[in-house]
């Protein structure tokens, strides 16, 4: 299979290999104070180059389209169509790296080039998603500008000479310091980066990706001003039987996502099927149809379209044309996306979302009066629902819409129609579009998706009852000597639990003991027969036994915890964590292996 | 030993100043960028707004020209150039309601209204918006806030100027109590100005409050004695409360004055002469109590003829269609009482007599109008009459 350039990066490598284990010898404390201060430069700088890269598009948007792009204007059909061509050429000949929307790319550098981005790569990233977006292409800026904070990120963190690992977990970093403030909502950023990039909550890049989202965003918002990207319209639910409108809502954003991704899914590998040359005419191609649907009327779904959602959310459109905005908007990302001209899907999302909320807002006030909701609730939720069905990040996007809203009265119907949508989505496109674009580009990136839903197994799963003797370490050898010869078959039985008197313990071989027992009868036949007694009165198994203790186990813990100590034990006792040393059952290698290959059936 | 710490502490020497270049380099990457983007914004945001003042005065131009749609286009435009602009989002929300975009331009003032509540324009312009909607309790509720709240300009004028719509809107939806209260308000935080009295006046009036209506025709009055629609108000308010010497004083200067303006188009309405030859027939007809005494009992004699005579006009128009009512009967007693044939010697001598008399009179007059219909001519004029009985007192 050809190895896709377009979304592996491949580090350079380097002349001298840091002395990573000498530096750790001279300042032990150094990376992770590094770490942080340079999670705030890198939210500082993205912020920085997110601020720029919104001005540049909205520059060129101004430059190519005119002030006021109207339908019926012919620079419409023929700027995306150059535009087009001219990313096409930058594409292949100088920035091969740029194309898609940038989400793969982080996760691909972070899970397969120790997160190395190259600097020609944000660049490009930069020029041609501005050139792409402003030109008119139906694109968002923030999955951009997520790849370009990762790329800052990767660069400066290559600087200071990092370990493998910590170089790893920058991409991450800058990824949310771009997304935050490329949406002005710092919360939302972090959630989707730990959503969809890493894909789990990690102690240790939380603390920096907060830093550096939160210094992007005051960068962001130096600039921009605090408020938000859309006029929030008066959210309020003061009937709780209008959650069934939302319900709906949830349904019709279910079913929009499904149609959006199987647009997606089955238009993009055929283009990248298509010979080289046509390859390169691809982004015109669609330019051009993109721009048609602007000509002709639908100006709005040009562009990432946040006017056009503002719009939506404060009643400007009739149901009827925000239903045939929503449809073109698929159609038109659908071309943009699936030409490989770079740029994002965060803001068609939204928009798609926003049309069809705005849309059942309109229908419902207009058949159900009594509804109390105002349109752009709707809106706001629909914004939510196809962020959580289409870009499966339903954490995310709840949040998103409580952080755009600033209402924490519109939780419940975003709750609802989000699940609703997001569990129609799941059932019927099982997975998702982002996996999806990975798999056409022949790699295999970890599931985000998966990972949040792996059920972990726990000692419990394996654990069983008691069948070992028990002994207790407090009687001497002789007691437990005899102990052990009530055991008629103790030759078949290969470990022994030892209860010891700090409620700890001891798993011993059956070899141990018996070599206990021939030490003793030894040290018995050599000194007087009064002296054996002594010797086992006086010392207690646990004594003889040493200080060693088998590991504290608990039935709630990860099946993995046990595994390291099966090389020292034969069989690991688990015990309450109520009442110190009582066994609730016992583990052995066999038994968690066993365990696992039973959870892989499934 | 002492070589390999030396070593070590070099190392470290040279780890610090390495750690301290690139933080120091980083530093001023950071400073360089940071200007370029300040100085690149500061350029791209003039430029943004002289876009959206260039849209905005195109929107402007289009609301004055009557071109409402042309201006949403202008002034969304100018928005996305300038977004949160106040005065480019009031005048789209206003150039949505021109349109006839009624919903949206409500839903853009409520968003304006959720940064600034207390804005009366923006209240005022709600309340306007509700009313189209015909959500009546709504619009009052904004027609409150606006009058409560911050104008720009001369806030105390647009206050009882929103107090006088208020009351105009509370009387077209028969809330004439609260329309009253609204006006007392304005009257009393209004100046001792012509017009304002004599609007506050009619719409007094209008609520059905005829008695303050009256002390604000008077007080336009007595700035200014010869205002005419300020007389005939007053007049037929006079008129209509019994005060019918006051009511035909103010109605003739009233076309004393239209006459004397003729030349500047005033017209002298025929109501108002109709009400004039009313007022003047009551004076011929009225036994007032100032008159002589022999006149008094004249004029008692002839009003208790006209009654008679409605009376058994009246007697006969009901009784052949189904019997006489209980109040005819009552009136048939008393026409067969003494007050009903008094002759002039003996109202002459008693006063007691004469206003039994005309009690009996009003009586007839009062309930022929309710069995038989509203009289005319001089009975119509016994009949006021009777609802002001003092208007005979001196």
């Amino acid at each position: 299979m050809e190895t896709n350039p377009t979304i592996v990066e491949t580090e350079p490598v380097a002349a001298s290999t840091p002395r990573e284990d000498m530096i750790a010898r001279i300042a032990p404390g150094r990376e992770e104070r590094v770490f942080l201060v340079l999670s705030i430069f890198i939210g500082v700088i993205s912020g920085l180059l997110v601020v720029s890269f919104r001005m540049a598009i909205e520059w060129l948007s101004v430059l190519l389209l005119g002030s006021s792009p109207n339908p019926h204007q012919p620079r419409l059909l023929y700027i995306p169509a150059a535009a087009g061509l001219v990313i096409a050429l930058f594409t292949r000949y100088v920035f091969p790296n740029v194309r898609g929307s940038g989400i793969n790319q982080t996760k691909a550098a972070l899970y397969i080039n120790n997160g190395y981005i190259s600097f020609r790569t944000v660049i490009g990233k930069f020029l041609l998603s501005a050139l792409a977006i402003g030109s008119g292409h139906s694109l968002g800026p923030e999955d951009p500008s997520l790849q370009i904070g990762a790329g800052v990120a990767s660069l400066i963190s290559r600087r200071f000479g990092m370990s493998k690992e910590r170089l790893r977990i920058f991409a991450p970093i800058g990824a949310a310091a771009g997304l935050a403030a490329a949406f002005n909502a710092p919360i939302s950023a972090i959630l989707f980066v730990i959503e969809e990039v890493i894909g789990q909550w990690s102690a240790a890049v939380l603390g920096s990706i907060v830093l550096s989202a939160v210094a992007s965003v005051v960068v962001a918002r130096s600039f921009w001003g605090t408020q938000p990207m859309f006029r929030i319209p008066v959210v309020d639910l003061r009937d709780s039987r209008e959650l069934l409108a939302y319900a709906a809502l949830g349904v019709v954003g279910g079913f929009a996502s499904l149609l959006f991704a199987r647009c997606l899914s089955y238009l993009r590998p055929k283009l990248r099927s298509q010979p080289q040359w046509s390859q390169l005419l691809q982004p015109a191609a669609a330019g051009l149809l993109v721009g048609a649907i602007g000509y002709f009327g639908l100006v709005q779904v040009m562009g990432a379209g946040y006017e056009a959602i503002d719009q939506a959310m404060h009643a400007q459109f009739a149901w009827k044309m925000l239903l045939l905005l929503a449809l073109f908007k698929i159609i038109a990302t659908t071309l943009s996306f699936s030409s490989g001209t770079p740029g994002g899907m965060f803001a068609p999302t939204l928009f798609i979302g926003a049309m069809l909320g705005a849309a059942v807002g309109t229908f419902e006030k207009i058949y159900f009066p009594h509804l109390t909701g105002t349109i752009g609730s709707y809106a706001l939720v629909g914004m939510g629902v196809l962020f959580a069905a289409f870009l499966r990040a339903p954490l995310t996007s709840v949040f998103m819409v409580l952080e755009v809203s600033g209402n924490y009265s519109i939780v419940l119907p975003v709750i609802l129609a989000n699940a609703i949508a997001y569990l129609i989505s799941r059932t019927l496109q099982p997975v998702p579009i982002l996996e999806q674009f990975t798999h056409q580009d022949g790699l295999d990136l970890p599931s985000m998706e998966e990972l949040r839903e792996e059920s972990n197994l726990h000692l419990e799963d394996a654990m069983q009852p008691v069948t070992v003797p028990v002994l207790q370490g407090s009687e001497t050898i002789a007691d437990t000597l005899l102990s052990l010869a009530q055991y008629e078959d103790l030759k078949s039985i290969p470990v022994i639990l030892v209860h010891c008197l700090d409620g700890l313990w001891y798993a011993a071989k059956r070899e141990e003991l018996e070599a206990l027992g021939e030490m003793i009868d030894n040290a018995a036949s050599q000194i007087e027969p009064n002296s054996e007694k002594v010797l086992g009165e006086s010392a207690t198994l646990a004594e003889h036994l040493g200080p060693e203790r088998t590991p504290i186990l608990f039935p709630d813990l990860p099946l993995s915890s046990a595994l390291p100590h099966f090389q020292r034990w034969p069989l690991l006792p688990i015990t309450n964590r109520a009442m110190r040393g009582s066994l609730e059952g016992t583990i052995t290698l066999q038994e968690v292996l066993n365990r696992y290959q039973k959870h892989n059936q499934h | 030993m002492t070589l390999q710490t030396e070593d070590y502490s070099s190392l470290k020497r040279r780890l610090i100043l390495r750690d301290s270049l690139t933080f120091l380099s980083l530093v001023l990457i950071t400073v360089v960028l940071f200007l370029i983007t300040f100085f690149l914004f500061r350029s791209f945001a003039s430029h943004r707004l002289e876009l959206g003042q260039r849209w905005s005065a195109r929107g402007q131009a289009a609301i004055n020209s009557s071109h409402p749609d042309q201006a949403i286009v202008a002034l969304r435009t100018a928005l996305s150039y300038v977004p949160g602009q106040r005065s480019y989002e009031l005048l789209l929300a206003q150039a949505l309601g021109d349109a006839g975009y009624t919903e949206e331009s409500y839903n853009y003032f409520l968003g304006l209204w959720e940064t600034e509540p207390g804005n009366g324009f923006i209240n005022l312009r709600l309340a306007h918006l509700a009313a189209k909607k015909s959500d009546v309790q709504t619009a009052v509720n904004y027609y409150r806030a606006s009058i409560y709240g911050t104008w720009e300009g001369d806030g105390v004028l647009r206050r009882r100027d929103v107090r006088l719509e208020l009351a105009q809107y509370l009387i077209a939806h028969h809330e004439l109590s609260n329309a009253r209260t609204e006006l007392l308000i304005a009257g009393g935080n209004a100046p001792d100005d012509v017009p304002v009295s004599l609007t506050i006046a009619q719409l007094l009036e209008q609520a059905n409050a005829p008695h303050d209506a009256l002390n604000y025709y008077h007080k336009v009055l007595a700035l200014e004695p010869k205002n005419p629609t300020a007389l005939e108000s007053a007049a037929r308010l006079e008129y209509d409360s019994g005060h019918f010497d006051d009511a035909h004083r103010l109605m003739e200067q009233a076309m004393h004055e239209r006459e004397a303006a003729t030349s500047n188009q005033e017209t002298i309405y025929p109501s108002d002469k109709e009400m004039l030859d009313e007022s003047t027939r009551i004076f011929a007809l009225a036994p007032l109590k100032k008159l002589p005494n022999n006149e008094r009992v004249t004029r008692i004699l002839q009003a208790r003829a006209l009654a008679k005579k409605r009376f058994d006009a009246c007697s006969a128009q009901v009784s052949t269609a189904s019997g006489l009512p209980t109040p005819l009967q009552d009136l048939t007693t008393k026409w067969g009482s003494k007050d009903a044939t008094s002759n002039r010697v003996v109202l002459l001598n008693d006063p007691t007599q004469q206003d039994a008399t005309m009690q009996l009179v009003f009586d007839t007059e009062t309930q022929t109008s309710k069995i038989c219909g509203a009289p005319t001519g001089d009975d119509a004029l016994l009949l006021q009459l009777a609802k002001f009985p003092k208007a005979m007192e001196p």
